[in-house]
């Protein structure tokens, strides 16, 4: 299956990653997270696993398992890490604790290389046996809640090595290794394929969105930091200038996040009677639905206030389709101003750019090509497979020649 | 200038019989645990950094990789004239000359130079965070015995080995001289040839593929 992707990066670029396996064949790696289904991590780890296998590493991937009290306090510290909960019970940090000794009970984790997704699972380093552990942060650390912060350090401490997206993410007060690995998107994924018009207008029209007008879509769950109200917002501004301009906010549930329901209710309310806003909740597998959607836009909206990544913004660039971005997380490095989309702060400064492009094909076009080209060379799974490699390299002590 | 052309007859020759052995490199991206709010920050941090972080900041923007738009050739050209917004010092820092035989610290020295006078409080939108890299070399299939073999492999290796051949190895390895001219002049004594190649400035590509094209129409006037 990896030679598929010589078609995307080239012949090289798959030697390169063939040649680095080979000095890692005879280590055991193992990935843990907290979902199988939901969110960028386990679509990511969906890919990436069974192309690791295919390059002859033995590697295992497990999911912790938990409550509802449990994913209530994971979702808490989540938020409260990204800065948007200030208030954190404190029994929920002992909720945390206790799931996490019964994880390690009930899961193998001796291998020799463990990477650890997220903060979910990090409290599973207080029972390593053996092997180089290293944590992957897909989130923003930048300004989290300091009483969380420094309960999860103490676990995070401990880890041989910590990768985060971007730069700005990276902690001050961490004295290990820091690496830097965006995450990335499969070309070959029902997500991201090439898909027939035809496809494409049958899905979309399913759901009453007329492909004949133009789409202003934003794939992301419904979530605070993703800014659907500012996102309706932006499109009654921009709405003004293009009257047959429609919506579509396409969400999909996650089990580990209990607050999508009351946010999407909201989000309801704030669309009013609008038939041109589509708010669709689809389930977490709906990958070809989102396909089609994001090649049936006009311009792709990822509006966030705080982003780990926005993976969704570089399915959408791949589609070759302009992007107006927050200027938040690793939406920055996907979204070049003025080169792949824009990036805006307010729903007025959104709504701006959305209409410009709305406005001017040669420009959306011109875009939209420098945006796959941006993905093509940069976040595409064969690229985060071989920083993988490099980092078990690294962690391993056999990245030196 | 007069081209004394060794013409394409001549290039089945294999020298001292030295190969030119191609190798690609790839870069982890490590946080430095330095970060900069204002240009007198950002002044600070290039006199402290490694010669890693230096480099990254300085080079990446040849491979295609690079993140930030093409008008500006450094990180920190790029960092001052968005984020801080000072045309006048982005332009000058986006000029400095990254040829041979300009060290990392004579780029340092010169960066120096040209920041001090302005180094104030006046901050970014952002802040400019300082990231170290180490490269990871892996070796390819491609193997040069003879000058055609090498002209034919420069067209066709990957877009990183050029740049780990060329810039890497010598400002980060400390060789001093690109591996191309070096091994022109010591397998073949080809002086003028080495010498024309080092005079390329790797800052003024901002793909592999541009600084490929400039290899080779180089190589291809004084080989062919």
């Amino acid at each position: 299956m990896i030679e598929k992707y010589a078609q995307f990066v080239g012949e090289d670029e798959i030697d390169a990653i063939v040649k680095l396996a080979e000095r890692l064949q005879d280590l055991s790696i193992l990935h843990v997270n907290s979902t199988a289904a939901g969110g960028g991590v386990a679509e990511i780890l969906n890919r990436m696993v069974p192309l690791m296998r295919e390059l002859g590493l033995r590697v295992d991937w497990k999911v912790i398992r938990g409550d509802a009290e449990f994913f209530t306090a994971t979702k808490t510290f989540h938020n409260a890490l990204q800065g948007t909960v200030r208030d954190v019970p404190s029994h929920l940090y002992s909720v945390y604790e206790k799931w996490q000794e019964i994880n390690a009970n009930e899961l193998d984790l001796d291998y020799d290389v463990v990477f650890i997704h997220d903060p979910q699972p990090a409290g599973l380093i207080k029972y390593r046996k053996r092997g180089k552990w290293i944590w992957r942060c897909h989130i923003d650390l930048s300004t989290p809640h300091p009483e969380v912060w420094a309960f999860l350090k103490r676990y995070v401490s401990m880890y041989d090595l910590a990768i985060f997206h971007i730069p700005e993410f990276a902690r001050d007060d961490l004295e290990i290794p820091q690496l830097l690995i965006p995450p990335s998107i499969d070309p070959l994924s029902p997500k991201n394929k090439e898909l027939p018009p035809t496809t494409v207008e049958r899905i979309v029209a399913k759901f009453d969105v007329d492909t004949e007008r133009p789409i202003l879509l934003q794939v992301s769950r419904f979530d605070w930091a993703k800014d659907p109200l500012g996102v309706v917002e932006a499109y009654r501004l921009a709405k003004r200038h293009v009257p047959d301009l429609q919506l579509v906010y396409l969400g999909s549930p996650a089990h580990d996040d209990p607050e999508g329901e009351a946010v999407y209710k909201k989000t309801v309310e704030a669309a009013g009677g609008d038939r041109d806003i589509h708010l669709l909740m689809l389930p977490p597998d709906s990958h070809v639905e989102v396909n089609a959607f994001q090649r049936a836009a006009t311009v792709v909206m990822q509006k966030s206030i705080r982003e780990g990544f926005g993976l969704t913004v570089s399915e959408a660039l791949w589609k070759s389709k302009p992007v107006v971005g927050g200027r938040a997380g690793g939406i920055k490095i996907q979204v070049i101003h003025g080169v792949t989309g824009f990036l805006a702060t307010s729903p007025r400064v959104a709504a701006h750019y959305v209409t410009f492009l709305l406005r001017e094909k040669e420009i959306r076009e011109k875009m939209g090509a420098a945006g796959r080209e941006h993905v093509r060379r940069n976040f595409l799974i064969t690229h985060h497979l071989r920083r993988y490699l490099m980092a078990i390299a690294y962690a391993t002590g056999r990245h030196r020649r | 200038m007069c081209y004394v052309k060794l013409g394409a007859k001549s290039l089945d020759t294999s020298g001292r019989g030295i190969p030119f052995k191609f190798y690609t490199a790839y870069y982890l991206s490590f946080y430095s645990r330095r970060r900069a709010k204002t240009l007198r920050d950002l002044l600070e941090g290039i006199k402290a950094a490694d010669k890693n972080t230096l480099f990254h900041h300085l080079f990446h923007t040849i491979r295609s990789k690079h993140l930030i738009p093409p008008k500006y050739t450094n990180d920190f050209a790029h960092w001052v004239g968005e984020e801080v917004g000072d045309e006048e010092l982005a332009a000058a820092l986006s000029d400095i000359s990254g040829a041979e035989p300009a060290t990392i610290e004579d780029i340092r020295r010169e960066i120096v130079e040209i920041l001090e006078p302005h180094a104030d409080d006046r901050a970014g939108r952002s802040e400019f965070v300082f990231v170290a890299m180490e490269p990871v070399v892996v070796e390819t299939n491609y193997v040069a015995n003879t000058l055609g073999e090498f002209l034919d492999m420069l067209e066709v290796v990957p877009g990183e080995s050029i740049v780990y051949h060329f810039v890497t190895r010598r400002v980060l390895d400390g060789t001093g001289r690109n591996d191309f001219s070096t091994w022109l002049e010591k397998n073949f004594g080809l002086a003028e040839v080495a010498e024309s190649l080092s005079r390329i400035d790797p800052l003024m590509y901002n793909s592999e593929e541009a600084l490929r094209g400039a290899i080779l129409k180089t190589l291809r006037r004084w080989l062919l």
